[in-house]
Parts: C-alpha cells; structure tokens; sequence
C-alpha cells in the first residue's frame, strides 16, 4: 500500500469507526479519536449556541460520522434529535431551514420567496435572503 | 525574524487583551481566520506589531498535492499583514476525500519525507516570504519508522530550506507519552534552524499526556522554555480562557524562563 491509501485507512479509523490499520496501537489511536470527536462537539457547540449540545451525546453521533464542518456536523445533530431540542435550539434549526434548502446531503442552498415556518411560540417568516421570528400571542 | 521577545497568539476572545499587552511585539493569527480580518488585528498591525499567519489546514504531510487555493491564501495572508514569515505543520488533515478535524501525524518514512518535501516546495514557490513548519504534538506513532523525530526533521529541513517552528509543549507531550526524556528529544531537533517558538498548556487524561492549549502551563514545558535560545516565544491559548491575570502570570513565566523582558 502507499502513502495516500495508508494515510486514508487511519483517518476512516479515526473518524469514520472504521478498524485501526495493522501495526498501530489501538489504544493509542482510540484516544485520539476520541479526542478529535470532544473537539468536533466544542466547535459545533460554538457554532449552535442555541442547540446547548451536550458533549457525550455529540460524541456517541458522530464517531462513526465524519464531519463535513462544525456548521452542517450542528445542523445534523439538531436534526436527528429534533424532537429533544430546546426550544431554543429548535427555533435556530427552523431558521436555518428557512433561510437555506439542506437535506443532509449535498450543500446547504439558500431559498428564495416568501415562506412561513412553524417554531416554538410564533412563526419564522423568510423573504429573499432574511428570515425573521414573529411571536404568536 | 527579528528578536521581538515574547507574544500570544491573537484570537477573537481575548483580542482586547492582546491589544493592551503593553511591551507586545508579535503575535500569530489563525490563518484560515484570514478570509475577514478582525479590525482590532489590522489595527495591532497598523500599530507595529508582527503579526505571523499559521496555517492549520494546508496539509503539508498529505500524500497529495498541497491545494492551490489555500497555499495562495497563505502568500495572501502574508503580504496583507506584511509578515516577515508563516507557518505551517508538519502534519496531514484530510485523506480520501475525509477530513480528520486535527492535525495529525505522518509516518517517518522515506516515502512521506519525499511527499512533504514536494509540499513544502510546492508552497514556498509561491510564498514571498520563508515558511516555517512545525512537528506536532501526538498521542500516537506510525509504525515502521525509519527515521528518529529529530532526524527527520533535520533532513526534511535540510532538503527544503524551511525553517523551525519549535512548539515546546509538543516535544514534552511528545516524550512524555513515548517515555522519552523531553530534554533530550528537545537536543536531537535542529535548534539551529529555530524560527520562532510556541509555548502552550495541556493535561494528562487516562494516562496520556493531551496538549490541549486550554489548559494552564505545566512546569515541565517552562523548563523546556529555558533550554531554548530563539528570537521569540509565543503562547497559544486556544479556549477555556483564564482571566487575564492568570494570562499576564503566563507570559511572565515564559518571558522569565527565556530570559527576555516582559510585555504585561
């Protein structure tokens, strides 16, 4: 094998859960990708403010996930666990929704017109680029 | 460079900070943080300070080709803050079309030496100042190496003409999770190449030693600040930051450790 397949090998072992290559020390390697991951979960933690992520259950989703950055790894999460977001977080997902067409594949694109989404307590209204929160009273 | 003494590496957080570091003459940007620059950067720039970008997205050790685009905005970074040098790792960050989050190691083999030779050639081709690379810190090593950390670096240098960047933390991380004795690690690298050097905290966890650069400044890697003649230290401090009584306590241990004057 040569350099570029060696490389890629321990990368997918790192961060895609794939077995450690031949002759590493296991242990050792395990540690660092755990590592990579709690580092993962900070910067999508700062990039999601309003999601409150919660590093153990980050790390427990994405270490057999490689990431694709701290927005889309944020993203992801928020919506696979919607259904246990705070509200906060909740409302920061349908903004983002609002704003961008992103299905977890591909690259996130931004919408055009006039749209209406549901979020905790009111409604996100998305005109061109902008989008805004109006509460229901 | 210039002998310009001690300095911290410049973040959005703690920009405030470094800007009120009296005796500041240098300081290291994230480079990939260059797209936008800060105001409050342009302004300690504007007011003299050196300002180094450090590249941590390059991939220097990649079995490919360096991307052109971030070697270009490498060169960019340099002439907008009008360094008299960047730095960059001694490290890959992708394969396969994956990225890996951080830096990691390469094998010490003849076949990475030849593919990061060609990379650290492919940049300064295009750099209009001198790159400085950097050994990582690890937790774990290839297998098979056929080279010594400190022989490996000096042939590396030695066939591309780049200069050190000595990251103190990372040699005693290094040793201390390889049971190696730091000082002597630290005497096997090729001092005489040093460009500048890095200074950071870290913390052991499950038996390993982690250089976290979130952490407070271990006693240890002070000591390894002593050992070292350069013409600048600088401490990064990359979260989890400490107030800033306990930053100017850092930067007065590093500047006292290396014999230099003071900035707080």
């Amino acid at each position: 094998m040569g350099l570029a397949e060696d490389q890629e090998g321990l990368v997918r072992a790192l961060v895609a859960g794939a077995p450690v290559p031949p002759g590493f020390d296991r242990v050792r390697v395990g540690a660092a990708a755990r590592a990579l991951v709690r580092k993962r979960a900070g910067e999508a933690a700062r990039a999601w403010p309003a999601l409150a992520i919660e590093t153990e259950a980050f790390c427990v989703w994405a270490a057999a996930r490689p990431t694709r950055g701290s927005w889309l790894d944020g993203w992801d999460f928020a919506r696979e666990h919607r259904g246990s977001l705070p509200s906060e977080g909740l409302t920061a997902l349908v903004l983002s929704e609002t704003l961008w067409s992103y299905d977890g594949t591909g690259e996130p694109r931004r919408r055009r017109g006039l749209r209406f989404r549901r979020c905790p307590g009111g409604v996100v209204v998305g005109l061109g680029t902008r989008a805004r929160i109006v509460p229901l009273v | 460079m210039n002998a310009l003494g001690v300095g911290i590496g410049w973040r959005p957080e703690i920009a405030g900070f470094v800007a009120g570091l009296p005796g500041l003459r240098f300081t290291e940007v994230i480079a990939e943080s260059l797209h936008h620059p800060d105001p409050e950067l342009l302004a300690l720039r504007d007011r003299g300070v050196t300002v180094i970008p450090h590249g941590l997205k390059l991939s220097l050790g990649g079995a490919d080709p360096v991307e052109t685009a971030r070697v270009e905005h490498l060169a960019r970074c340099a002439e907008l803050m009008g360094s008299p040098l960047v730095s960059e790792h001694i490290a890959f960050v992708r394969a396969g079309g994956l990225q890996a989050g951080h830096l990691l190691p390469v094998p010490r083999s003849r076949e990475s030496l030849d593919a990061l030779t060609a990379n650290i050639r492919r940049t300064q081709a295009e750099l209009p100042v001198p790159l400085a690379v950097e050994p990582i810190a690890t937790l774990f090593d290839w297998p098979d190496a056929e080279f010594g950390e400190g022989d490996f670096l000096t042939e590396l240098l030695e066939r591309t003409g780049a200069l050190l960047l000595l990251d103190v933390a990372n040699v005693y991380a290094n040793a201390v999770n390889r049971a190696e004795d730091p000082i002597e690690v630290l005497r096997s690298f090729p001092l005489d190449r040093v460009a500048y050097v890095h200074v950071a905290g870290g913390i052991e966890h499950e038996g390993l030693y982690h250089d976290t650069h979130t952490h407070a400044l271990p006693a240890e890697v002070l000591a390894l600040v002593a050992e070292v003649t350069a013409p600048a230290f600088l401490l990064e401090r990359d979260g989890d930051y400490p107030s800033a009584d306990d930053l100017r306590t850092e930067l007065d241990a590093i500047a006292d450790a290396a014999a230099l004057p003071r900035i707080t």
